[in-house]
């Protein structure tokens, strides 16, 4: 199959892969798996405490080429946003930027989860995890 | 299993499954592994038995033994033979027993390439990527904790192991109508977990084998 460009960029060109302090509790840490392939993929958030704004994001995936993509531009899309808003990130926003073809489609669903996990676990630690529990 | 039938050559009823009982001709076979062999269809097997077994029908079956026979049994003492060779490689492993029981059962049993992540597994498939990463960039550094990890699979595989067979006799000691189908069920997530850290095995192998060729 082929990839289209924007995935062979983010693929040859990962932005942000590397990893942040687990321990730091301004760093949430989203470790994810898809059933369907096997492929795992890390992403973590860096979240100014002050004023909830995302300042670093990094990623390291082991799978697919659309996986590694998606994660790649996940990492871009949150720096920058606040927390709620990088929230509302929906798979389907990385679908598009990236013409992901409906059998990828699972790779930018396992980074949306990826997101949604950094931000439970940023939450988690810094004491607002029942209202996420809630809401979840 | 319902397997009676009428013989194809004197035509009479019941007739028996391997050799008709009344003209002594051969049926065709089953294909049912389990009814093949004439064994109940539960988990755990006595695998002495079935080797018993098998070497016996492989002397009934032996097409040599057809040559001057009609056609259609020589054409089933090859059918039954390939059966019983089938039928004794799946029935005689565990594992692969298990998976034909769910086949059988109409329990989807993922491919050899689906690999369900189970979740608690994640840290350390991650851990494990991570370490093959480094080995393939030339770092031997990892190896300890590569051969650490690969200790602790094959734990988890015996582990897994142990407690299947707790689950075949569970499974096997409920009536039918009563219970199997949830043991059915947990074996089977139990065998996609297997197969799951076993892929991890492999990999870890493949990659150390190809490192040192
Ligand atoms: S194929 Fe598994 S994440 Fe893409
Ligand atoms: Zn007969």
């Amino acid at each position: 199959m082929a990839y289209s460009d924007k995935v062979l960029d983010h693929y040859n060109h990962p932005r942000n892969v590397g990893s942040l302090d687990k321990q730091d509790p301004q760093v949430g840490t989203g470790l994810v798996g898809a059933p369907e392939c096997g492929d795992v993929m890390k992403l973590q958030i860096k979240v100014n405490p002050a004023t909830g704004i995302i300042e670093d994001a990094k990623f390291k995936t082991f799978g697919c080429g659309s996986a590694i993509a998606s994660s790649s531009l996940a990492t871009e899309m949150l720096k920058g946003r606040t927390v709620d808003e990088a929230l509302a990130i929906k798979n389907t926003e990385i679908v598009n930027e990236l013409s992901l073809p409906p059998v990828k489609i699972h790779c930018s669903v396992l980074a949306e989860d990826a997101i949604k996990a950094a931000i439970s676990d940023y939450k988690t630690k810094n004491g607002v995890a029942a209202e996420t529990a809630q809401t979840a | 299993m319902d397997h009676e039938h009428n013989c194809w050559q004197c035509g009479s009823a019941d007739a028996g499954s391997l050799f008709c009982r009344y003209c002594n001709s051969l049926q065709a076979p089953i294909p049912d592994y389990y009814a093949f062999f004439g064994l109940p269809r539960t988990l755990s097997v006595d695998t002495d038995e079935l080797q018993n077994r098998f070497y016996s029908m492989s002397r009934l079956l032996h097409p040599d033994r057809f040559t001057r026979r009609s056609e259609q049994e020589r054409r089933y003492s090859l059918e039954a033979s390939s059966i019983l060779n089938d039928a004794y490689r799946v029935l005689r492993d565990p594992i692969r027993r298990a998976e034909y029981v769910l086949k059988e059962a109409g329990y989807e049993i993922g491919e050899q390439r689906s690999k369900d992540v189970p979740p608690e597994l994640l840290e350390e498939v991650f851990e494990l990527n991570m370490a093959l990463d480094e080995l393939r960039m030339g770092d031997d550094g990892v190896l300890p904790q590569l051969d650490e990890m690969r200790r602790r699979f094959l734990e988890m595989l015996a582990a897994i192991d142990a407690a299947l067979e707790t689950k075949f006799q569970r499974h096997d000691t409920r009536p039918d109508d009563g219970g199997k189908a949830e043991v059915l069920e947990e074996i089977k997530s139990a065998l996609h977990r297997r197969r799951y850290i076993r892929n991890l095995v492999n990999e870890v192998d493949r990659q150390l084998s190809s490192r040192n060729a």
